[in-house]
C-alpha cells in the first residue's frame, strides 16, 4: 500500500508542477474557477422577488433527475468489469506488484471517486443557481451539493458490490444491468403514467415530477427522499431514507470483504480500449472505435460508389453513417429531439395555445434544441477526419475537402430541425413560416457550432491543448452567435400587423441569415487549416 | 526527386528538426536512422506537408504542400490509421477516387494479394490488427504509383512474409526511378537494398554517406550507425 500511497503523491505533485509549467493551462483553469467562485457570489447575493422564483417542484423533479444522470452511467461502468477504474499504466505496474488484489481494487475506485468529486465543484455553480431560483437558504443550497456529493460515493460503494457480484458470477451482469436501467425507466414510466392519466397541464407535469412514489426506487430514490426529508425538515422521511441507503452501503462493504476477487483478466482487455478511448478524447481524437467498441457491425451496401477527389470524402461518410445506423441521419440524436420538442410541446401547449401566443414555443423549442444540438456537435464526421493523415495528404483545393469533410455534419441538423419541428406542428399546431424558419435557425446552428470548431482548430491548432482549444471554441461560438440575436431582436420589436403572430419567423430569420453568412465565411477564412495536421 | 532545404522545425523551445537539407534522386532508397527522439518521424512529417516548417521542401520540383505535390507523393505514417467503418477494399476505393486514379482495380488487386489481404477484403478498418493496419497503409500509399515515397518505420508489425513482400516492392520501385525514404532505427532490415544513409541525432544530420563509400571503408551501416552516434554522446 506504501507503493500506492507513494505513487498517488508522485501523481498529484507533478500534475500540479505541469500545471504551473503551463501558462495557457493555468490562465484557463484560473478562468474556470473564477466563474465557478462569481457564480457562486453571485448566487448567495443575488436578491430575487418572490415573484420571480419558480415552483419548488421543478427543483424536486430535477434534482432526481440530476442524481439519474450521474449514478446510472457509473453504476452501468461498474459492471463492465471496471474498465473505468483503472489506468493502462496501473495495469502494467500495479497488477503485477506483490501487493493484495483488494487494496488494489480499493485504490482504483477510490480513484475513480476522487475523479468523480471534482464534478461536485462543478454543481456548487447549480447550488447558487438553485438559491436564486427557488425559496432556499445557503444552508439548504449546500445540502442539495452535499446530496450529490453523497450519491458519488454511494454510487461507487454499489459499483465496487455490482463488481464484485459480476466478477464471481460473469452471468449477471446482464441481470444486474436490466435492474440498473429499470430506475431510470421506473421514475419516468411513472412520471408518463400519471401525465396520461391526467390532462397535459403544466400543472399536472408539476405534479407528476413531485410525486412520491418516485422515491421508492432503491438508491437514487432514497437519497433524493433523505436530501429532501432534511431540506423540508420531514425527520422521518430523512431517518428512513437514512438508514436504507446505510444498509446498502454496509450491505457492499461486507460483499466485498467476503468476495474473492479474481478481476485482472477481465480488467486487463477494458482497461486496453479504455486506455485507448481515454487518449483519444485527451488529444481530442474522436473514432469510430471510441463508441463502437467490440460491437458488430454490419456491412449492408458495400463499395462508396461514387466522388472524386474531395467529394470522395463525403461519399465515404455517407457509407460510414450507413453503417453506424440503418437510418444514417435518423439517430438516437433525432430521437432525444424528438422526445424534448413533444415535452416543450406538451407543457406549455395549455398557457400558449392562441395564434398569437404559438409562436412562443417554436422559439422555445428552437432555443432548447440548438443548445442541446451544441453536445451532439462534437464528434462530427469531419473530427473524426482530422485524425488520420489522409485528408491532408488528398490532392485537392483545401476549402473543397474541408467543406466536403463537414457536409453530412452540415445536413444532419438540417434533417433533425425537419423531423422534431415537423413533430412540434402536430402536437401544438402553428404558422407554415414559423416552422419553416424554426428547422433552418436550428440547422444553422449546426454551422456556427462546425464554424467555431474549425475556427478554434485554426487558432489553437489541430493537436493543442484540450481545455484551452474547449475555451477558446465556446468564446467564439458565443461571439459568433450574438449579432445574428441581436438583429433578430430589433427586427422583432419593429414589427406589426400579421408578423407580430409569426414572431418565431421574424426572429429567427435574420439568425438564420446570419449564421449562415458567418459560417461561410470562417470555412473560407480557414481554408489553410487542412494545410497541416498541426 | 526529393529536395530538403534548411528544414527547421520547432515545438515551442524544443527544436526537433535543425536546419536539416539533403537531396534524395530518382532511384534513390535513402534511410533517415537514429535513436528514438533524434527527429527522423519529424523530418518525415514536415516531408508529407503534415507539419508546419521552415525551409523548403521540393518533391520533382513541387513545393511539398502544392496539389501537385500531393498527387505523386505517397505516405506510409508510423500508426497505421485506417478508417475504422471502411473495408479493405474500400479502402483501396476511396483512395482511387480521391486520387481520381483510372483502372486502379488490377493494381489494388495486386497489392492487396502480395500483402496477403485478399480474404480480409469484407472486414471493416477496426476489425483488423495492428499488422494487418499497417499492410493497409502500405498499400492505400502504393496505389497511386507514387513517384516519391515516405515510410515511417515500415516494418514495425509486419509478419515475415510482408516484410519480404515489402522489401521486394522497394527494390521494383527503385528499378522504376521512384525516390524512396525509409526511416527506421533497425538498421537490419534496410540493410540489403540502402543507396544513401542519413544518421541523425538531436534533430540534425550528423552523417551522411551513400553505401559505395561505406562499402569500400569495410564498415557496415550498423558499425557507421554506433561509431558516429556512440561518438556523439560522448
Amino acid at each position: 500500500m506504501n507503493a500506492i500511497l507513494y505513487m498517488l503523491r508522485k501523481n498529484v505533485k507533478n500534475a500540479v508542477i505541469d500545471t504551473l509549467k503551463s501558462p495557457l493551462k493555468m490562465i484557463v483553469y484560473l478562468f474556470i474557477g473564477a466563474s465557478l467562485v462569481y457564480a457562486v457570489i453571485q448566487g448567495f447575493t443575488m436578491n430575487r422577488s418572490v415573484d420571480e422564483q419558480l415552483d419548488p417542484r421543478i427543483l424536486y423533479g430535477a434534482y432526481l433527475a440530476l442524481l439519474h444522470f450521474i449514478s446510472v452511467p457509473i453504476m452501468l461502468k461498474g459492471l463492465s468489469t471496471g474498465s473505468s477504474f483503472f489506468a493502462m499504466s496501473d495495469v502494467n505496474n500495479i497488477f503485477v506488484a506483490p501487493i493484495s488484489e483488494k487494496k488494489i481494487l480499493t485504490y482504483g475506485i477510490g480513484r475513480q471517486l476522487a475523479t468523480s468529486l471534482f464534478l461536485v465543484v462543478c454543481f456548487s455553480a447549480y447550488g447558487s443557481m438553485a438559491i436564486r431560483m427557488f425559496e432556499l437558504s445557503i444552508a439548504d443550497a449546500l445540502m442539495l451539493v452535499g446530496g450529490i456529493a453523497l450519491m458519488l460515493i454511494i454510487v461507487q460503494l454499489i459499483t465496487l458490490l455490482l463488481f464484485c457480484l459480476c466478477s464471481a458470477h460473469p452471468r449477471l451482469s446482464v441481470y444486474l444491468k436490466f435492474v440498473i436501467y429499470l430506475l431510470p425507466v421506473y421514475a419516468l414510466g411513472s412520471v408518463t403514467i400519471f401525465m396520461f392519466s391526467s390532462s397535459m397541464t403544466l400543472e399536472n407535469l408539476y405534479a407528476a415530477i413531485s410525486q412520491h412514489y418516485l422515491e421508492y426506487s432503491p438508491v437514487i430514490g432514497w437519497l433524493h427522499g433523505f436530501v429532501f426529508g432534511l431540506l423540508y425538515g420531514n425527520t422521518m422521511k430523512a431517518v428512513i431514507y437514512g438508514v436504507l441507503l446505510l444498509i446498502c452501503c454496509a450491505l457492499s462493504i461486507l460483499i466485498f470483504c467476503l468476495t474473492k476477487l479474481d478481476y485482472y483478466e477481465d480488467v486487463l482487455q477494458k482497461a486496453e480500449s479504455y486506455y485507448e478511448f481515454r487518449d483519444n478524447i485527451r488529444n481530442g481524437k474522436v473514432s469510430d472505435s471510441d463508441w463502437l467498441g467490440s460491437k458488430p457491425v454490419k456491412l449492408r451496401k458495400q463499395g462508396i460508389r461514387r466522388g472524386s477527389g474531395a467529394s470522395s470524402i463525403f461519399f465515404k461518410h455517407l457509407r460510414e453513417g450507413a453503417r453506424r445506423s440503418r437510418f444514417m441521419f435518423f439517430n438516437i440524436n433525432t430521437i432525444v429531439l424528438l422526445g424534448v420538442t413533444g415535452v416543450i410541446g406538451m407543457a406549455m401547449k395549455s398557457f400558449f395555445n392562441s395564434p398569437y401566443r404559438i409562436s412562443v414555443i417554436y422559439i422555445a423549442a428552437t432555443v432548447i434544441c440548438s443548445y442541446i444540438q451544441f453536445f451532439f456537435s462534437a464528434a462530427g464526421d469531419w473530427v473524426k477526419e482530422l485524425n488520420k493523415p489522409y485528408i491532408f495528404l488528398i490532392p485537392d483545393s483545401p476549402v473543397r475537402k474541408l467543406i466536403m469533410a463537414g457536409a453530412t455534419s452540415i445536413i444532419k441538423p438540417f434533417i433533425d430541425g425537419a423531423i422534431s419541428f415537423v413533430f412540434l406542428w402536430m402536437l401544438v399546431g402553428g404558422h407554415i413560416p414559423d416552422i419553416i424558419v424554426c428547422m433552418l435557425v436550428y440547422g444553422s446552428f449546426g454551422c456556427i457550432y462546425i464554424s467555431s470548431n474549425i475556427l478554434a482548430q485554426r487558432i489553437v491548432g489541430i493537436s493543442g491543448n484540450r481545455g484551452v482549444f474547449i475555451t477558446f471554441y465556446m468564446g467564439i461560438m458565443v461571439v459568433l452567435m450574438i449579432p445574428g440575436i441581436v438583429i433578430g431582436l430589433l427586427a422583432l420589436s419593429n414589427v406589426s400587423g400579421y408578423f407580430t403572430i409569426i414572431s418565431a419567423s421574424v426572429l429567427g430569420f435574420p439568425v438564420f441569415l446570419w449564421n449562415i453568412f458567418i459560417s461561410f465565411m470562417i470555412f473560407m477564412l480557414c481554408k489553410n487549416l487542412l494545410n497541416n495536421i498541426e | 526527386m526529393l529536395n530538403v532545404s534548411h528544414l527547421t522545425k520547432k515545438y515551442h523551445r524544443f527544436t526537433a528538426n535543425d536546419n536539416l537539407s539533403f537531396i534524395v534522386n530518382d532511384g534513390e532508397i535513402a534511410v533517415l536512422a537514429g535513436p528514438n527522439g533524434a527527429g527522423k518521424s519529424t523530418a518525415i512529417k514536415c516531408i508529407a506537408g503534415l507539419l508546419r516548417f521552415d525551409g523548403e521542401i521540393e518533391i520533382d520540383g513541387h513545393n511539398n504542400k502544392s496539389i501537385e505535390a500531393k498527387k505523386i507523393l505517397g505516405y506510409v505514417p508510423e500508426i497505421p490509421a485506417p478508417f475504422e467503418l471502411l473495408t479493405v477494399w474500400e479502402h483501396m476505393e476511396f483512395i482511387a477516387r480521391a486520387y481520381k486514379l483510372t483502372d486502379w482495380q488490377k493494381k489494388a488487386e495486386e497489392l492487396i494479394t502480395r500483402m496477403e489481404l485478399q480474404d480480409k477484403l469484407n472486414k471493416l478498418g477496426k476489425e483488423l490488427s495492428k499488422g494487418m493496419q499497417q499492410k493497409i497503409s502500405i498499400c492505400c500509399a502504393l496505389l497511386t504509383n507514387p513517384q516519391t515515397v515516405l515510410f515511417d518505420e515500415p516494418f514495425v508489425g509486419l509478419d515475415p512474409h510482408a516484410i519480404k513482400e515489402l522489401k521486394s516492392m522497394l527494390f521494383e520501385m527503385k528499378a522504376k526511378g521512384t525516390t524512396i525514404i525509409i526511416s527506421t532505427h533497425m538498421l537490419d532490415s534496410v540493410d540489403e537494398f540502402w543507396d544513401r544513409v542519413f544518421i541523425m541525432m538531436n534533430g540534425r544530420i550528423e552523417a551522411e554517406r551513400e553505401r559505395k563509400t561505406v562499402e569500400k571503408s569495410g564498415e557496415n551501416l550498423e558499425e557507421l550507425f554506433f561509431s558516429i552516434t556512440e561518438k556523439n554522446k560522448d
